[in-house]
Protein backbone atom coordinates (compact mmCIF):
# COMPACT_ATOMS: atom_id res chain seq x y z
CA UNK A 1 0.00 0.00 0.00
CA UNK A 2 1.13 3.32 -1.00
CA UNK A 3 0.23 6.08 1.24
CA UNK A 4 1.62 10.17 1.07
CA UNK A 5 2.58 11.29 4.25
CA UNK A 6 3.16 15.12 4.84
CA UNK A 7 6.01 15.62 7.24
CA UNK A 8 5.83 18.37 9.92
CA UNK A 9 8.27 20.81 9.32
CA UNK A 10 10.47 20.30 12.37
CA UNK A 11 11.22 16.61 11.12
CA UNK A 12 11.94 17.85 7.49
CA UNK A 13 16.09 17.34 8.71
CA UNK A 14 15.07 13.71 8.28
CA UNK A 15 14.03 14.00 4.83
CA UNK A 16 16.24 15.93 3.46
CA UNK A 17 14.37 18.94 3.51
CA UNK A 18 10.76 17.05 1.73
CA UNK A 19 7.80 18.09 2.95
CA UNK A 20 5.77 14.97 1.65
CA UNK A 21 7.52 11.73 0.76
CA UNK A 22 5.80 8.47 -0.24
CA UNK A 23 5.60 5.14 2.28
CA UNK A 24 4.73 2.09 1.99
CA UNK A 25 2.81 -0.21 4.78
CA UNK A 26 -0.96 -0.70 5.84
CA UNK A 27 -1.06 0.34 9.28
CA UNK A 28 0.65 3.44 10.73
CA UNK A 29 3.26 1.51 12.52
CA UNK A 30 4.28 -0.18 9.28
CA UNK A 31 4.25 3.43 7.63
CA UNK A 32 6.68 4.53 9.99
CA UNK A 33 8.73 1.57 10.33
CA UNK A 34 9.23 2.27 6.18
CA UNK A 35 9.93 6.16 7.07
CA UNK A 36 12.15 5.00 9.42
CA UNK A 37 14.60 2.74 7.43
CA UNK A 38 14.95 5.57 4.98
CA UNK A 39 15.00 8.38 7.68
CA UNK A 40 16.30 6.98 10.38
CA UNK A 41 15.88 8.51 13.16
CA UNK A 42 12.58 9.89 12.09
CA UNK A 43 10.40 7.62 13.93
CA UNK A 44 11.75 7.89 17.39
CA UNK A 45 11.10 11.95 17.12
CA UNK A 46 7.14 10.59 16.88
CA UNK A 47 7.00 7.62 19.02
CA UNK A 48 8.47 7.07 22.67
CA UNK A 49 10.16 3.64 23.78
CA UNK A 50 7.27 2.33 24.87
CA UNK A 51 5.34 3.07 21.48
CA UNK A 52 3.19 5.91 21.89
CA UNK A 53 2.64 8.50 20.24
CA UNK A 54 4.70 11.82 21.82
CA UNK A 55 2.38 14.08 23.49
CA UNK A 56 3.85 16.95 21.50
CA UNK A 57 3.23 14.86 17.87
CA UNK A 58 -0.15 13.92 16.49
CA UNK A 59 -0.66 11.37 14.04
CA UNK A 60 -3.71 11.43 11.73
CA UNK A 61 -4.81 8.88 8.52
CA UNK A 62 -6.38 11.50 5.96
CA UNK A 63 -8.51 13.57 8.61
CA UNK A 64 -8.98 11.20 11.09
CA UNK A 65 -6.44 11.20 14.34
CA UNK A 66 -4.98 7.81 15.24
CA UNK A 67 -5.16 7.19 18.87
CA UNK A 68 -2.19 3.76 18.28
CA UNK A 69 -0.15 2.77 15.22
CA UNK A 70 -2.14 0.25 14.51
CA UNK A 71 -4.54 2.15 12.86
CA UNK A 72 -4.98 0.91 9.32
CA UNK A 73 -3.61 2.89 6.44
CA UNK A 74 -4.50 2.52 2.79
CA UNK A 75 -3.80 2.97 -0.70
CA UNK A 76 -3.87 6.87 -1.46
CA UNK A 77 -4.24 8.13 2.16
CA UNK A 78 -1.89 11.20 3.29
CA UNK A 79 -0.79 10.54 6.97
CA UNK A 80 -0.32 13.99 8.32
CA UNK A 81 2.49 14.11 11.03
CA UNK A 82 1.54 17.53 13.36
CA UNK A 83 4.52 18.41 15.80
CA UNK A 84 4.14 21.60 18.18
CA UNK A 85 5.72 24.44 16.79
CA UNK A 86 6.85 27.16 19.04
CA UNK A 87 8.04 30.19 17.00
CA UNK A 88 6.88 33.47 17.32
CA UNK B 1 -20.42 52.38 22.44
CA UNK B 2 -21.75 54.61 19.40
CA UNK B 3 -19.25 55.61 17.00
CA UNK B 4 -18.28 59.13 16.06
CA UNK B 5 -18.16 61.01 12.52
CA UNK B 6 -14.83 60.15 12.37
CA UNK B 7 -14.83 56.85 13.40
CA UNK B 8 -17.73 56.72 10.84
CA UNK B 9 -15.29 57.34 8.10
CA UNK B 10 -12.27 55.78 8.80
CA UNK B 11 -14.41 52.57 9.09
CA UNK B 12 -16.44 53.43 6.12
CA UNK B 13 -15.68 49.90 4.44
CA UNK B 14 -16.82 47.93 7.62
CA UNK B 15 -19.93 49.51 7.84
CA UNK B 16 -20.94 48.94 4.64
CA UNK B 17 -20.19 44.86 5.09
CA UNK B 18 -23.66 43.17 5.46
CA UNK B 19 -22.74 40.92 8.61
CA UNK B 20 -20.83 43.92 10.51
CA UNK B 21 -22.40 47.06 9.89
CA UNK B 22 -22.85 50.01 13.04
CA UNK B 23 -23.36 47.34 15.44
CA UNK B 24 -20.71 44.93 14.48
CA UNK B 25 -18.54 48.05 14.61
CA UNK B 26 -19.56 49.47 18.18
CA UNK B 27 -19.04 45.78 19.11
CA UNK B 28 -15.43 45.97 18.09
CA UNK B 29 -15.01 49.29 19.97
CA UNK B 30 -16.12 48.08 22.86
CA UNK B 31 -13.83 44.79 22.73
CA UNK B 32 -10.59 44.18 24.93
CA UNK B 33 -8.12 42.34 23.33
CA UNK B 34 -4.95 41.35 24.13
CA UNK B 35 -1.82 40.25 22.30
CA UNK B 36 1.02 37.64 23.85
CA UNK B 37 3.94 38.53 22.04
CA UNK B 38 4.85 41.41 20.11
CA UNK B 39 7.14 39.42 17.35
CA UNK B 40 6.47 37.71 13.92
CA UNK B 41 2.63 37.09 14.57
CA UNK B 42 2.20 40.00 17.16
CA UNK B 43 2.84 42.41 14.65
CA UNK B 44 0.10 41.56 11.77
CA UNK B 45 -2.12 40.73 14.39
CA UNK B 46 -2.12 44.03 16.58
CA UNK B 47 -1.69 46.13 13.03
CA UNK B 48 -5.24 45.01 11.98
CA UNK B 49 -6.33 44.94 14.99
CA UNK B 50 -5.82 48.28 15.65
CA UNK B 51 -6.68 49.37 11.89
CA UNK B 52 -9.86 47.91 12.43
CA UNK B 53 -10.86 49.51 15.56
CA UNK B 54 -10.27 47.17 18.60
CA UNK B 55 -10.99 49.74 21.73
CA UNK B 56 -8.41 48.66 24.00
CA UNK B 57 -5.20 46.62 22.59
CA UNK B 58 -2.90 45.35 24.95
CA UNK B 59 0.79 44.36 24.52
CA UNK B 60 2.51 42.31 26.50
CA UNK B 61 6.15 41.53 25.46
CA UNK B 62 9.34 42.22 27.64
CA UNK B 63 12.07 41.95 24.95
CA UNK B 64 13.81 45.10 23.06
CA UNK B 65 13.68 45.54 19.32
CA UNK B 66 16.47 43.24 17.33
CA UNK B 67 17.83 44.29 13.59
CA UNK B 68 17.06 40.73 13.40
CA UNK B 69 13.21 41.31 14.02
CA UNK B 70 12.93 43.26 11.20
CA UNK B 71 12.56 40.78 8.64
CA UNK B 72 9.58 39.77 9.66
CA UNK B 73 8.05 42.04 12.94
CA UNK B 74 6.34 44.73 10.97
CA UNK B 75 5.68 47.02 14.03
CA UNK B 76 9.13 48.14 14.05
CA UNK B 77 11.32 49.55 11.83
CA UNK B 78 15.29 50.69 12.13
CA UNK B 79 14.78 53.27 13.94
CA UNK B 80 13.04 51.30 16.77
CA UNK B 81 16.43 49.03 17.28
CA UNK B 82 17.30 48.87 20.98
CA UNK B 83 13.30 49.69 22.21
CA UNK B 84 11.23 48.20 24.47
CA UNK B 85 9.05 46.24 21.63
CA UNK B 86 6.01 47.12 23.93
CA UNK B 87 6.50 50.78 23.77
CA UNK B 88 7.57 50.87 19.87
CA UNK B 89 4.48 48.68 19.43
CA UNK B 90 2.52 51.61 21.04
CA UNK B 91 3.69 54.33 19.27
CA UNK B 92 3.48 52.44 15.92
CA UNK B 93 -0.25 51.41 16.36
CA UNK B 94 -1.40 54.74 17.97
CA UNK B 95 0.03 56.52 14.73
CA UNK B 96 -1.77 53.87 12.73
CA UNK B 97 -5.49 54.75 14.81
CA UNK B 98 -5.30 57.17 17.57
CA UNK B 99 -9.09 56.35 18.00
CA UNK B 100 -7.85 53.06 19.64
CA UNK B 101 -6.21 52.75 23.66
CA UNK B 102 -3.32 50.48 23.57
CA UNK B 103 -1.83 49.62 26.94
CA UNK B 104 1.62 48.09 26.90
CA UNK B 105 2.51 45.17 29.42
CA UNK B 106 6.25 45.75 29.67
CA UNK B 107 6.49 42.18 31.61
CA UNK B 108 7.19 38.61 31.22
CA UNK B 109 4.11 36.71 31.78
CA UNK B 110 4.91 34.48 34.51
CA UNK B 111 2.13 32.90 37.06
CA UNK B 112 2.23 35.43 39.44
CA UNK B 113 1.10 37.79 37.05
CA UNK B 114 -0.60 36.04 33.98
CA UNK B 115 -4.02 36.44 36.04
CA UNK B 116 -4.16 40.06 36.52
CA UNK B 117 -2.76 41.11 33.03
CA UNK B 118 -5.69 38.97 31.02
CA UNK B 119 -8.25 39.68 33.45
CA UNK B 120 -9.67 42.41 31.89
CA UNK B 121 -9.55 41.42 28.13
CA UNK B 122 -12.49 39.76 26.03
CA UNK B 123 -9.91 37.74 23.44
CA UNK B 124 -6.37 36.54 24.32
CA UNK B 125 -4.12 36.18 21.13
CA UNK B 126 -1.01 33.97 21.47
CA UNK B 127 2.30 34.76 19.78
CA UNK B 128 4.68 34.09 21.77
CA UNK B 129 8.18 32.33 20.93
CA UNK B 130 8.03 29.36 23.50
CA UNK B 131 6.19 26.46 24.99
CA UNK B 132 6.38 27.15 28.29
CA UNK B 133 4.23 30.44 28.13
CA UNK B 134 2.00 29.38 25.28
CA UNK B 135 1.24 26.21 28.22
CA UNK B 136 0.93 28.90 30.71
CA UNK B 137 -1.30 31.28 28.82
CA UNK B 138 -3.75 28.51 27.60
CA UNK B 139 -4.05 27.22 31.08
CA UNK B 140 -4.65 31.15 32.44
CA UNK B 141 -7.50 31.60 29.88
CA UNK B 142 -8.69 27.97 30.39
CA UNK B 143 -9.11 28.83 33.96
CA UNK B 144 -10.79 32.12 33.55
CA UNK B 145 -13.08 31.30 30.33
CA UNK B 146 -11.28 33.76 28.28
CA UNK B 147 -11.42 32.25 24.51
CA UNK B 148 -7.66 32.49 22.82
CA UNK B 149 -6.45 32.34 19.15
CA UNK B 150 -3.19 30.45 19.28
CA UNK B 151 -0.97 30.44 16.43
CA UNK B 152 2.63 29.35 15.85
CA UNK B 153 5.36 28.96 13.33
CA UNK B 154 8.24 27.14 12.55
CA UNK B 155 10.54 27.36 8.87
CA UNK B 156 7.67 27.48 6.00
CA UNK B 157 4.84 25.78 8.26
CA UNK B 158 2.40 27.63 10.75
CA UNK B 159 -0.42 26.33 13.01
CA UNK B 160 -3.58 28.14 14.20
CA UNK B 161 -6.55 27.10 16.31
CA UNK B 162 -9.62 28.86 18.51
CA UNK B 163 -9.84 27.98 21.94
CA UNK B 164 -12.89 29.15 23.68
CA UNK B 165 -12.95 26.88 27.07
CA UNK B 166 -15.99 25.08 27.78
CA UNK B 167 -17.11 24.97 23.64
CA UNK B 168 -14.20 22.99 22.36
CA UNK B 169 -10.16 21.75 23.05
CA UNK B 170 -7.68 23.99 24.16
CA UNK B 171 -3.88 23.67 23.82
CA UNK B 172 -3.19 21.09 25.97
CA UNK B 173 -5.97 18.94 24.46
CA UNK B 174 -4.32 19.25 21.03
CA UNK B 175 -0.46 19.32 22.47
CA UNK B 176 -0.29 17.66 25.80
CA UNK B 177 3.14 18.32 26.74
CA UNK B 178 6.26 19.68 24.84
CA UNK B 179 9.60 18.52 26.32
CA UNK B 180 11.45 21.57 26.61
CA UNK B 181 13.89 21.98 23.47
CA UNK B 182 12.27 18.97 21.82
CA UNK B 183 11.40 21.70 19.03
CA UNK B 184 13.67 23.95 17.59
CA UNK B 185 12.45 27.18 17.48
CA UNK B 186 13.17 30.37 14.89
CA UNK B 187 15.62 31.68 16.26
CA UNK B 188 17.42 28.29 16.07
CA UNK B 189 15.58 26.70 12.68
CA UNK B 190 15.05 30.33 10.96
CA UNK B 191 11.67 31.32 9.71
CA UNK B 192 10.48 32.43 6.25
CA UNK B 193 9.77 36.38 7.19
CA UNK B 194 6.15 36.44 5.03
CA UNK B 195 5.04 33.30 7.57
CA UNK B 196 3.97 34.93 9.95
CA UNK B 197 2.00 37.71 8.40
CA UNK B 198 -0.55 34.93 7.18
CA UNK B 199 -0.88 33.30 10.54
CA UNK B 200 -1.00 36.45 12.35
CA UNK B 201 -3.56 37.87 10.33
CA UNK B 202 -5.39 34.77 10.60
CA UNK B 203 -5.60 35.56 14.41
CA UNK B 204 -6.93 39.04 14.04
CA UNK B 205 -9.59 37.52 11.63
CA UNK B 206 -10.84 35.06 14.39
CA UNK B 207 -10.28 37.98 16.77
CA UNK B 208 -12.83 40.02 14.60
CA UNK B 209 -15.15 36.90 14.46
CA UNK B 210 -15.20 36.21 18.18
CA UNK B 211 -15.60 39.98 19.41
CA UNK B 212 -18.73 40.20 17.01
CA UNK B 213 -20.05 37.02 17.06
CA UNK B 214 -20.00 37.04 13.35
CA UNK B 215 -19.01 33.69 11.31
CA UNK B 216 -17.81 30.47 12.69
CA UNK B 217 -14.61 30.07 14.65
CA UNK B 218 -11.83 27.61 14.54
CA UNK B 219 -13.01 25.71 17.56
CA UNK B 220 -11.59 22.40 17.67
CA UNK B 221 -10.06 22.83 14.26
CA UNK B 222 -6.08 22.73 13.49
CA UNK B 223 -5.57 24.63 10.12
CA UNK B 224 -2.11 24.42 9.26
CA UNK B 225 -0.41 25.99 6.68
CA UNK B 226 2.85 24.93 4.36
CA UNK B 227 4.29 27.91 2.54
CA UNK B 228 6.51 25.95 0.65
CA UNK B 229 3.29 23.69 -1.20
CA UNK B 230 0.90 26.97 -0.60
CA UNK B 231 -1.61 24.43 1.09
CA UNK B 232 -4.06 24.83 3.81
CA UNK B 233 -5.10 21.61 5.66
CA UNK B 234 -7.88 21.20 8.04
CA UNK B 235 -7.37 18.58 10.81
CA UNK B 236 -10.07 18.17 13.86
CA UNK B 237 -8.93 18.59 17.08
CA UNK B 238 -11.57 16.75 20.28
CA UNK B 239 -11.42 17.24 23.50
CA UNK B 240 -9.71 15.26 25.96
CA UNK B 241 -11.26 14.00 28.70
CA UNK B 242 -7.85 13.32 30.45
CA UNK B 243 -6.40 17.10 29.58
CA UNK B 244 -5.13 18.26 32.28
CA UNK B 245 -6.66 21.73 32.70
CA UNK B 246 -10.20 21.05 30.72
CA UNK B 247 -10.81 17.48 31.54
CA UNK B 248 -13.45 15.73 33.76
CA UNK B 249 -10.27 15.65 36.42
CA UNK B 250 -7.88 18.90 35.82
CA UNK B 251 -5.43 18.80 38.10
CA UNK B 252 -4.00 22.02 36.72
CA UNK B 253 -5.92 24.32 39.02
CA UNK B 254 -3.51 27.45 38.61
CA UNK B 255 -1.19 28.81 35.80
CA UNK B 256 2.38 27.84 37.14
CA UNK B 257 5.49 28.55 35.53
CA UNK B 258 7.68 25.05 33.67
CA UNK B 259 10.60 24.83 35.24
CA UNK B 260 13.54 24.44 34.06
CA UNK B 261 12.54 27.45 31.60
CA UNK B 262 15.37 26.52 29.07
CA UNK B 263 15.25 29.86 26.70
CA UNK B 264 16.14 30.53 23.06
CA UNK B 265 19.79 32.16 24.14
CA UNK B 266 20.11 29.00 25.84
CA UNK B 267 19.04 26.21 23.78
CA UNK B 268 21.25 28.34 21.04
CA UNK B 269 24.10 28.63 23.15
CA UNK B 270 24.19 24.50 22.81
CA UNK B 271 27.74 23.29 21.48
CA UNK B 272 27.09 20.73 18.92
CA UNK B 273 29.58 17.57 18.65
CA UNK B 274 28.98 15.40 15.67
CA UNK B 275 29.16 11.61 16.24
CA UNK B 276 32.58 11.72 14.52
CA UNK B 277 34.55 14.68 15.98
CA UNK B 278 32.89 12.94 19.50
CA UNK B 279 34.73 9.88 17.93
CA UNK B 280 37.90 12.07 17.37
CA UNK B 281 38.27 13.64 20.64
CA UNK B 282 37.83 10.60 22.40
CA UNK B 283 40.80 8.87 20.75
CA UNK B 284 42.91 12.22 21.69
CA UNK B 285 44.45 13.47 24.51
CA UNK B 286 41.64 15.73 24.62
CA UNK B 287 39.27 12.82 25.03
CA UNK B 288 40.83 13.09 28.82
CA UNK B 289 39.17 16.15 29.74
CA UNK B 290 35.73 15.04 28.89
CA UNK B 291 32.64 13.68 30.70
CA UNK B 292 30.41 11.95 29.08
CA UNK B 293 26.77 12.35 30.49
CA UNK B 294 24.26 9.40 29.19
CA UNK B 295 21.01 11.16 30.23
CA UNK B 296 18.63 8.44 29.08
CA UNK B 297 16.57 6.31 31.30
CA UNK B 298 18.08 3.45 33.20
CA UNK B 299 16.93 1.20 31.10
CA UNK B 300 18.14 2.28 27.81
CA UNK B 301 21.54 2.81 29.55
CA UNK B 302 22.15 -0.62 30.75
CA UNK B 303 21.33 -2.03 27.32
CA UNK B 304 24.42 -0.38 25.85
CA UNK B 305 26.38 2.93 26.64
CA UNK B 306 29.83 4.51 25.59
CA UNK B 307 32.69 3.02 27.51
CA UNK B 308 33.44 5.45 30.30
CA UNK B 309 29.77 7.33 30.29
CA UNK B 310 27.52 7.95 33.57
CA UNK B 311 23.56 8.17 33.77
CA UNK B 312 21.78 10.76 34.71
CA UNK B 313 18.39 10.75 33.44
CA UNK B 314 17.52 14.30 32.01
CA UNK B 315 14.76 14.51 34.61
CA UNK B 316 17.12 14.41 37.40
CA UNK B 317 19.99 16.28 36.11
CA UNK B 318 18.81 20.17 37.48
CA UNK B 319 18.90 18.62 40.91
CA UNK B 320 22.35 16.46 40.24
CA UNK B 321 24.86 18.88 38.31
CA UNK B 322 26.86 18.74 41.50
CA UNK B 323 27.86 15.81 40.54
CA UNK B 324 29.34 16.43 37.83
CA UNK B 325 33.35 16.84 38.58
CA UNK B 326 34.02 20.64 37.53
CA UNK B 327 37.38 19.61 36.29
CA UNK B 328 36.01 17.79 32.85
CA UNK B 329 33.65 18.78 30.26
CA UNK B 330 30.02 17.31 30.09
CA UNK B 331 29.19 16.48 26.87
CA UNK B 332 25.57 14.99 26.69
CA UNK B 333 24.42 11.98 25.14
CA UNK B 334 20.90 10.20 24.67
CA UNK B 335 19.60 8.61 21.53
CA UNK B 336 18.47 10.94 19.02
CA UNK B 337 20.01 14.14 20.48
CA UNK B 338 16.96 15.94 21.28
CA UNK B 339 17.08 14.69 25.49
CA UNK B 340 20.84 15.80 25.08
CA UNK B 341 20.15 19.32 23.86
CA UNK B 342 17.74 20.18 26.56
CA UNK B 343 20.33 18.47 29.23
CA UNK B 344 23.13 20.78 27.70
CA UNK B 345 20.61 23.77 28.55
CA UNK B 346 19.70 23.13 32.08
CA UNK B 347 23.69 22.86 32.57
CA UNK B 348 24.49 26.03 30.55
CA UNK B 349 21.72 27.69 32.61
CA UNK B 350 23.00 26.32 35.78
CA UNK B 351 26.54 27.50 34.65
CA UNK B 352 28.14 24.62 34.26
CA UNK B 353 30.89 26.11 31.43
CA UNK B 354 31.90 24.38 28.10
CA UNK B 355 28.85 22.40 27.98
CA UNK B 356 28.21 20.30 24.58
CA UNK B 357 26.04 17.40 23.49
CA UNK B 358 26.23 14.89 20.98
CA UNK B 359 24.41 15.90 17.86
CA UNK B 360 21.86 12.95 16.78
CA UNK B 361 22.67 11.11 19.71
CA UNK B 362 23.38 7.17 19.41
CA UNK B 363 21.37 6.79 16.71
CA UNK B 364 24.42 9.50 15.14
CA UNK B 365 27.14 7.22 16.65
CA UNK B 366 25.68 3.91 15.53
CA UNK B 367 25.38 4.97 12.13
CA UNK B 368 28.73 7.17 11.98
CA UNK B 369 30.93 5.34 14.35
CA UNK B 370 30.06 2.19 15.67
CA UNK B 371 27.22 0.02 13.07
CA UNK B 372 27.45 -2.93 16.26
CA UNK B 373 26.43 -0.80 19.41
CA UNK B 374 23.97 -1.76 21.03
CA UNK B 375 21.14 0.86 20.98
CA UNK B 376 17.61 -1.46 21.11
CA UNK B 377 17.70 -4.72 23.59
CA UNK B 378 17.96 -7.59 21.70
CA UNK B 379 14.28 -7.97 21.42
CA UNK B 380 13.86 -5.04 19.46
CA UNK B 381 11.28 -3.34 21.83
CA UNK B 382 12.81 -0.39 21.80
CA UNK B 383 11.69 2.57 19.57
Amino acid sequence: MSCTVRVASPLRSYTEGAAKVAAEGATLAEVLGDLERRFPGIRFRMIDEQGRIRPHMRLYVNTSEAQALDAAVHRGDTVHVICALSGG
Amino acid sequence: MALSSTERARYARHLSLRELGVAGQERLKAARVLVVGAGGLGSPAAMYLAACGIGTLGIADFDRVELSNLQRQLLFDSTSVGEPKTAAARARLERLNPEVSVVAHDLELRAANIRAVIDSYDVVLDGSDRHGTRYLVNDACVIAGKPLVAAAIHCWEGHVTTIVPGRGPCYRCLFADVPEGAVANCAEAGVLGVLPGVLGTLQATEAVKLVTGIGEPLIGRLLTYDALEMRFTELPVARRAECAVCGERPSILEPFDRAPLCDSAELSAVRRLSAASLADELASEAGDALLLVDVRDPLEFRTGHLSGSINVPVAELARRLAELPGDRTAVFICRSGVRSRSACAIALAAGVPGAAHLEGGLIAWTREVDPDFPLDPPSGTGA
